[in-house]
């Protein structure tokens, strides 16, 4: 792509984020999010091929009418509540229409059905911004009306995303669809502690954007798209192999690694809140997660085929991608939990 | 006042055959199926079909049982397959699964799968026939190929045959896709008679515009007594549409295959035949080509 372009799509792409990030006025942060979406249209749709126009129309469909949900539903509450300011969102209906909205913005479960489709038409790099710079400004709105969102709701989001990401996740092949089943999961995870404690929501977030990066590199180091082709990694890198394995366990949620460390307090939180059986079934469908994620640590690092199998074992040559960000956040999404301490202290 | 003349009920015949060509006195005129009907396939010199969809359906019970039944059962097998693995086989299997033998004609119920068209659809004269071969080990695909073309005042051009096979359709006809990732050779074991075929494979595609896109080759047969295995890596296939080849190339993507067929339109009148054994898939480890066929920029800046 023409750098210059590239230069101003990614520059829109920051812009957006930040724009919501920094409004108080919903048609500034619908504009924030307009920009996002605006912005990765070309990213996406870059590569020509048929399926990749087809996952970016299927995303600029959604986003759409998610945008134009969230301006209705802040036009209702302005005419309403005669305010437009994001956390004096008050009017129910307005309330209960931004919640889907975001929910299709972000690809929560029941309006999840776009992510896996949309992930598996782009490369690596696009879904990775797709998967976690596109989070951060719905995220910000969210929080921000969390205090006037219907309990309810926010629940049924949770158990129905974290029960649907497990459940889609478990017999894909193509290890796009795997990570977009994961993200499903995952928002479900920041969206039930919403309601109870915001800055846990705040803390997952952190954490999935961090082990999702680790996640995609790592695919992108060993130019995998499929489990097959995972299969030969170790003959590209072999510590990248081992450590990927360590971060797939991860997002599994297993200690002593860094993703326990949201679902731990979140749990706790549930169980404070007297929720033992919410808490229950967020559990037991982490193991559904678990598993695809085993599966693919068991593909990657635990089987040698008898002979080369179903890619060609490529010659360990040295790759001319910058490894700094991979290996940055793979420590990240290993070795962070010792600091959990921390955390709660700047998080309470 | 009556605005229109109304159809007797008993006057429709509920069948699958086209409308008769004349018949432009009894329809009604005020409100119009045309919108609806658009999108199938209108034969060239005759007029769309235009009854109301109540009008095309059979009502029956006994139907009504047996569509039940066999879509619970096909929903209930997706659902207990989940338990396996991809594609309710064990992932192990499918991690060391190199070759694939996707279609195998060894009985009646397997010629079920293919459907086959001619020119007749649009008023030619070719003809073909789908059989099974000797010993019930082979399908044959014979027939007459006749390039004149029909005397609708339309078309131009006409003489082909084809045989694609059937979409696979799961729990209450959802379309399902054939995932064929694993692999990038097409192995085929024919047998023919000297003819050029053309192989399509049919991806799943979004678009309306993007109905017709095939992607393409060549299957050049040998004639003679003798078996002709036939690998061709999907690296080679080129996109066409409407059987126009287009500019901007792109690779086939094989997770989401839906048909595949064989085609013969090579101008020449007279008989054809083509005996085929088995289809499968096949990954070719020496092959690492991912696209035959450079896509340059059509307009360079210069």
């Amino acid at each position: 792509m023409n750098p210059y372009v590239l230069a101003i799509l990614i520059a829109s792409l920051g812009m957006g984020t930040t724009i919501t990030f920094a409004s108080s006025h919903w048609l500034l942060a619908w504009m924030g999010l307009e920009i996002n979406t605006l912005a990765i249209i070309p990213l996406m749709s870059k590569q020509h091929h048929p399926r990749a126009v087809e996952a970016t129309t299927k995303y600029f469909l959604t986003q759409a009418t998610a945008a134009a949900m969230i301006l209705f539903a802040s036009t209702t509450n302005a005419w309403v509540t005669g305010t437009w300011n994001i956390a004096q969102l008050s009017d129910p209906t307005a309330v209960a229409l931004i919640s889907i909205a975001l929910a299709l913005k972000m690809g929560l479960a029941p309006a999840h059905f776009w992510l896996p489709e949309v992930l598996q038409g782009l490369d690596l790099t696009t879904g990775l911004i797709l998967s976690t710079w596109q989070k951060l400004a719905p995220f910000a709105l969210i929080i921000q009306i969390s205090p006037n969102m219907h309990p309810a709701i926010l629940t049924a989001l949770g158990l129905c995303s974290t029960l649907v990401g497990g459940w889609g996740g478990l017999n894909q092949t193509q290890l796009r669809k795997i990570l977009a089943y994961s993200s499903i999961a995952h928002l479900g995870w920041m969206i039930i502690v919403l309601q109870f404690a915001p800055q846990l929501t705040l803390l997952t977030l952190a954490t999935y954007i961090v082990m999702t990066s680790a996640a995609f590199l790592t695919l992108k180091a060993s130019s995998s798209t499929k489990i097959n082709t995972l299969a030969t990694a170790w003959t590209k890198a072999p510590s990248l192999a081992a450590l990927a394995t360590l971060s797939l366990l991860s997002l599994g949620g297993l200690p002593p690694l860094t993703g326990f460390m949201p679902k731990w307090l979140i749990l706790q939180e549930l169980t404070k809140q007297s929720l033992p059986l919410t808490a229950t079934i967020m559990a037991l469908s982490a193991l559904l997660s678990l598993y695809f994620y085993l599966r693919l640590c068991y593909a990657m690092a635990l089987t040698i085929a008898p002979n080369v199998n179903n890619s060609s074992a490529p010659w360990q040559l040295l790759s001319t991608q910058s490894t700094l960000p991979l290996a940055l956040t793979t420590v990240a999404a290993l070795a962070l939990l010792p600091a959990t301490p921390a955390v709660l202290a700047m998080l309470t | 006042m009556a605005l229109f003349r109304t159809v007797p009920v008993n006057a429709v015949k509920v069948c699958r055959q086209l409308p008769p060509l004349s018949s432009a006195s009894s329809r009604p005129a005020v409100l119009s199926t045309r919108t609806i009907y658009e999108r199938d396939y209108r034969r060239p010199g005759q007029e769309p079909d235009k009854r109301w969809p109540w009008q095309k359906i059979r009502f029956d019970f006994s139907k009504g049982v047996e569509g039940v039944r066999k879509h619970f059962g096909l929903l209930k097998d997706e659902f207990f397959q989940r338990w396996e693995g991809p594609e309710g086989r064990p992932l192990i299997e499918h991690m060391l699964e190199q070759t694939r033998v996707l279609w195998e004609f060894r009985g009646p119920e397997s010629l079920g799968q293919w459907v086959i068209s001619t020119d007749q659809e649009i008023g030619g004269r070719s003809e073909a026939y789908l059989k099974l071969g000797r010993n019930n080990t082979t399908c044959l695909l014979y027939g007459t190929l006749s390039s004149v073309p029909p005397r609708d005042g339309e078309t131009r051009y006409s003489g082909y045959c084809t045989m694609r096979s059937k979409q696979p359709l799961g729990a209450f006809d959802r379309k399902k896709h054939h995932d064929w990732s694993s692999f990038n050779t097409l192995h085929l074991r024919v047998r023919g008679d000297g003819r050029p075929w053309m192989i399509n494979i049919a991806a799943e595609t979004y678009f309306s515009h993007q109905r017709d896109d095939i992607y393409s080759y060549f299957l050049y047969t040998r004639g003679g007594p003798y078996w002709q295995d036939v690998r061709i890596p999907f690296s080679k296939f080129f996109l066409s549409s409407r059987g126009r080849i287009q500019d901007d190339q792109h690779v086939l993507w094989l997770d989401k295959i839906n048909t595949i067929g064989f085609t013969l339109g090579d101008k020449a009148d007279g008989p054809f035949q083509l005996e085929i054994d088995f289809i499968g898939v096949c990954n070719n480890l020496a092959h690492t080509e991912e696209f035959a066929y450079e896509a340059y920029k059509r307009n360079p800046e210069v």
